[in-house]
């Protein structure tokens, strides 16, 4: 799912998108994570990619949803945002008497 | 070692370890790996054995390619028992349905065996009942069994076990494909 959201706004290359999570959520990944992962998602039609001759000398291969990306990235936002409110309702009394006894 | 050297016996690995896949997706792996290393190199200023070490081995990428990949095409293939194979190795829930697939599929081929041997070999293959009536066997038996029980006796038997058997294979090629798909949206949530 971070894989996804990271494109939402536009392509990034593999890199882009490690560094994206990084800034954007805390995800810090092994580097090796990511590419097979991209890799599964294009094979699936959730995202596409090209390869686009940059500055630094080589080709990148940049990544960009697809329409069917979008909608599961859609679905899989709304399930998460449901199940996370619900564990912190679940967890709010726990948060409340940590303020008190502080 | 020099840097370069380091860099193509890297990638000459990886392209060893992902030896299944076809050509094209091999050398697209090992190209976007390439440009990672050379972009991660320059962007962190950091060395290369610093590099290949947040990429970890060759090998263990490369196997993440290859587990992804076959588990995606499993999925949509109609003969998706290699695929749960791969996904018996990373715990308990594809170990299960391996082997549910594995008993769905011999039971099903098993039944339509039956069904076109039925015209062969008549007095071994079929439906038994014991002395009082009740199923006793299905299938082929080598010797079939003796008194009390009997075979059910009819062609009946052929369209029966064809129609069992197809579905079988049909439920189990269905429900193999469904748990790759579950286990892959599990491994998407991150």
């Amino acid at each position: 799912m971070a894989a996804l959201a990271s494109l939402w706004n536009g392509r990034l290359y593999g890199l882009e998108i490690i560094r994206f999570l990084e800034t954007h959520s805390q995800l810090a990944l092994a580097e090796g994570t990511i590419y097979p992962i991209l890799n599964r998602l294009k094979v699936e039609g959730q995202l596409t990619s090209e390869w686009v001759e940059a500055e630094a000398g080589h080709p990148r291969k940049y990544y960009a949803l697809t329409d069917a990306g979008r909608q599961r990235l859609h679905q899989m936002a709304r399930a998460w945002v449901s199940f996370s409110s619900g564990l912190t309702n679940l967890l709010e009394p726990v948060m409340n008497h940590q303020e008190i006894s502080q | 070692m020099t840097a370069e050297m380091q860099f193509d016996n890297y990638l000459t690995n990886l392209r060893l370890h992902l030896g299944p896949l076809t050509i094209t997706e091999r050398e697209e792996i090992v190209r976007e790996i390439g440009a990672h290393i050379r972009d991660s190199a320059e962007q962190s200023h950091a060395s290369l054995e610093t590099v290949l070490a947040r990429l970890g081995p060759a090998d263990t990428l490369a196997a993440q390619y290859r587990d992804g990949l076959l588990i995606t095409k499993a999925s949509r293939s109609f003969s998706p028992l290699r695929g749960t194979l791969r996904m018996a190795t990373q715990g308990f829930f594809g170990v299960l349905v391996f082997f549910v697939g594995l008993m769905g599929y011999a039971f099903g081929g098993g039944m339509v065996i039956t069904a076109l041997l039925k015209p062969i070999l008549p007095a071994n293959t079929g439906v038994w009942l014991d002395g009082n009536g009740h199923l006793q066997s299905v299938g082929m038996l080598f010797p079939p069994p003796g008194a009390p029980a009997h075979l059910v006796q009819g062609l009946w038997y052929i369209p029966a076990a064809l129609i069992v058997g197809s579905f079988t294979l049909l439920f189990t090629t269905w429900a193999i494909r469904n748990s790759l798909r579950i286990s892959q949206r599990w491994r998407s949530k991150l």
